[in-house]
């Protein structure tokens, strides 16, 4: 205001002071201009934080502090058919160092390392001191309580440097039982093979998470908090039983090796529901230590390989026949030395003269020309009909890595010596498991049901639904025939069979051995190895079980009968005593086998 | 401000001055001037604010106490979860089939080779039963891994020499028998 008053000055000195003020307003003006300049940044700048990035910033600001934790999902588990775990997940750690800091106190660390978990002594100190790194791996998959207690113990002696991380650790309790069909978990917690990678995404969860601001590792306890529980996967439960697979697998591992052979693969099915209580493989592996096995043992032969099944397919094609009317258990066969068949000749395992068999003696004695000579009276797709029927060239669908439906060549293109091989089964793949469901057809009274080794039902990582709850059944020939048919099985284990080695003491056993010739891969022809098998079910009268063994070329010159039939008797006799099936009082009527 | 006085109250008619000095305003001046007492006011006031951020400190240390606390049980619930988790795996271990028929192994037991079953209605025995035979038994222990060439090689066979250079090389062997330093410290005085 009182700049505003006009002042009262001489002229003279108005002139000098209004030069003066006109320097002193300048100077005011330019200085006003400069701030104004300034001020007008800052207030650009405010605009900016406030107008344009106030959100990003705002989000900054609240995460000083937040915390974002993963709450890892259980993965869950895969049980046999009683709940016994053959995989499950369990709480691990990995042990890293930084030789930075342990370097200097290494031997100390590595005694401790050695003594309580078992490491190489001079692998952990060679780590512990190794040369420009700050990241070393001192063990893996350690389960937690003991990786923490190893980390008390070395901070306890003052030692820094050593710390854990998590690292999911993956168990197989049994080891190697069933360890082909179950499959592994890598280094780097992917699905390596089997049931672990076929069902990965029901058994992955879904992973949960947690926000929270934190202060020297304290939850602020009115910060912001909020938690998504992690969602478990399901568990997977198998129609395996463990004890079954173990004692299966040990006895088919003694055969194998006492047989000197290349593998050997055994199924035991539930003859009524088709669900398979064992399915084994030797060699196999243990998947706790994946990294050691041949890489061709990591899956299911049982599933994966086909090979020629041999005189076990007999069975199919007798059983056809019976149900057909084209022939009788008691069909006299005059069976010569040899049959010529396409500009071929057909020998049996055997050389001998003329016999005089009914189809039961064809059978018993595994008569490759007998059969051929029976087999005779179909036409092509008539065989071929009653074999798909059995479930030979389509996938059995149990929800096991790399499955194989087998190779049944159509009957359009068969010649006469194709169906006369096929009669008696070469010419013809198969898997173990899908053998196993055809003969047990016979088994239940002519009805063939759907094998399944998942119990109830689980989706597979493809979509696919199975489990013994999507079991299908259909009927393949009449009780009357798969009765006839089982009371010329029963003539194979007698006296004048061709496996007298698998009959087992107080119980009827039907069975049939199988001794084909395989064929190598790289030449594709007969190169003189052989397959062995024998498949029977007991107790004949009312069968329980269906165990099905397969050994791939024996080198000691075993047939099915000497080779494959003891493994058959052991796991059988295993059975009916583990599942206390007490043998029956029936005798039932023998049928001659020759005339 | 002064500009602001009423002209016209200035040009007022002089003779009711009386009645204008009647009229002019006075401050009342109350006869008790009843002044509140500052002091409990002051109190409350002070009470209510050291009470509030007290109270507001106690809660604060509360929550924060039990933050403190959450995180001790929590890890705690972690350790004995993992310690739960590997006994249990220890657990599964033991009662492994192969773990089992070890024992019944080590304790002379092989496997039946004859079901038979003793019925308890009528004390009949179903199937044959036999005594169990050592024959019965088979390998349950994987095989041995065969021992690499490396660790295993063929027997060197060195035909010694008949003659005097045989006690030479022996008398040598027996002086030079005892620990590696007796070794050193031959050599070193050889030296």
């Amino acid at each position: 205001m009182t700049q505003s008053r006009p002042p009262h000055p001489g002229r003279s000195r108005t002139r000098r002071r209004r030069s003066l003020r006109g320097a002193s307003l300048l100077r005011l003006r330019v200085g006003f201009l400069l701030i104004a300049m300034v001020v007008s940044v800052f207030a650009v700048r405010l605009f900016e934080l406030q107008g344009i990035d106030a959100q990003a910033y705002a989000a900054r600001a609240q995460a000083e502090g937040l915390v974002h934790v993963t709450l890892p999902a259980t993965r869950g588990s895969i049980t046999d058919r009683n709940g016994i775990p053959l995989a499950e997940s369990v709480d691990g750690e990995m042990i890293v160092a930084d030789p930075t800091l342990t370097s200097a106190h290494a031997p100390a660390i590595a005694t401790i390392l050695a003594r309580q978990l078992h490491l190489n002594y001079f692998a952990m100190l060679q780590r512990l001191q190794a040369p420009d790194t700050q990241f070393q791996y001192l063990a893996r998959r350690v389960p937690a309580a003991q990786a923490r207690a190893v980390v008390q113990a070395i901070d306890a002696k003052g030692f820094s440097g050593v710390t854990t991380r998590r690292d999911p650790l993956r168990d197989y309790p049994a080891h190697d039982v069933a360890a082909n069909i179950v499959g592994f978990m890598n280094d780097q917690n992917q699905p390596g093979d089997g049931e672990e990678l076929v069902f990965d995404k029901w058994l992955t969860g879904k992973n949960g998470r947690a926000t929270y601001t934190e202060s020297g590792g304290n939850r602020i306890p009115l910060g912001d908090n909020s938690v998504t529980p992690p969602k478990p996967g399901h568990d997977l439960h198998l129609t395996i039983d463990r004890d079954v697979q173990w004692y299966t697998q040990r006895v088919l591992r003694d055969a194998v090796e006492g047989a000197n052979a290349e593998s050997g693969s055994a199924v035991v099915m539930d003859v009524h529901s088709g669900e398979l209580l064992a399915v084994a493989d030797d060699p196999t592996y243990d998947p706790n230590d994946f990294t050691a096995a041949n890489p061709d043992d990591l899956g299911s032969r049982a599933v994966r390989d086909v090979y020629e099944p041999g005189s076990v397919e007999k069975v199919l094609t007798t059983s056809a026949l019976i149900n057909a009317h084209k022939v009788t258990p008691r069909t006299k066969i005059v069976v010569p030395p040899v049959i010529k068949s396409s500009d071929h000749y057909i020998h049996d395992d055997v050389a001998h003269g003329t016999w005089h068999l009914t189809l039961t003696g064809v059978l018993a004695k595994s008569s490759n020309i007998g059969t051929v000579i029976a087999d005779r009276q179909f036409r092509p797709k008539q065989l071929y009909d009653y074999l798909r029927k059995f479930g030979l060239g389509s996938p059995t669908d149990l929800g096991v890595n790399g499955e194989s439906a087998g190779v049944l060549p159509p009957w359009r293109g068969w010649r006469q010596i194709n169906q006369d091989n096929i009669a008696f089964g070469q010419g013809v793949a198969v898997s173990a498991v899908q053998m196993a469901a055809a003969v047990n057809t016979i088994a239940n009274g002519g009805v063939y049901v759907s094998p399944s080794i998942v119990k109830g039902r689980a989706k597979t990582s493809d979509g696919r639904v199975v489990g013994s709850d999507t079991r299908t059944r259909h009927r393949v020939v009449s009780a009357k025939t798969a009765l006839e048919e089982t009371r010329m099985m029963e003539a194979v284990t007698r006296d004048g069979g061709t496996a007298p080695m698998a009959a087992i003491p107080g119980y009827e056993v039907a069975g049939k051995t199988g001794t084909a010739q395989r064929v190598n891969q790289q030449c594709h022809c007969y190169d003189g190895t052989h397959t062995v098998s024998f498949v029977g079910f007991a107790p004949a009268e009312q069968p329980r079980f269906l165990v099905y063994v397969v050994v791939q070329n024996p080198r000691n010159g075993g047939f099915g009968g000497t080779t494959a039939g003891p493994v058959f008797k052991q796991v059988m006799t295993y059975l009916l005593q583990k599942y206390g099936v007490p043998p029956t009082d029936v005798t039932p009527p023998k049928i001659p086998l020759e005339w | 401000m002064s500009s602001s006085v009423n002209p016209a109250r200035s040009r007022a008619p002089r003779f009711a001055e009386a009645a204008v000095a009647r009229a002019r305003l006075t401050v009342v001046v109350p006869r008790h001037a009843q002044k509140a007492p500052r002091v409990p006011f002051l109190v409350l006031v002070s009470l209510l604010l050291v009470c509030g951020i007290g109270g507001l400190l106690l809660v604060n240390t509360n929550l924060q106490q039990g933050s403190f606390t959450a995180t001790a049980l929590e890890q705690r619930a972690h350790l004995l979860d993992a310690r739960a988790q590997s006994l249990q795996m220890q657990l599964a271990r033991m009662r492994t089939p192969q773990r089992l028929a070890e024992r019944a192994k080590r304790l002379g037991m092989v496997p039946t080779s004859n079901p038979a079953f003793l019925r308890l209605a009528d004390g009949k025995v179903l199937g044959d039963p036999a005594p169990a035979q050592p024959a019965d038994a088979f390998r349950i222990d994987p095989p041995p891994v065969p021992k690499p060439a490396d660790l295993n090689p063929s027997p060197l066979v060195v035909t010694a020499p008949r003659g005097g250079a045989t006690g030479a090389a022996s008398g040598d062997h027996g002086s030079a028998a005892g620990t590696k330093k007796s070794q050193h410290q031959r050599q070193g005085s050889a030296h």
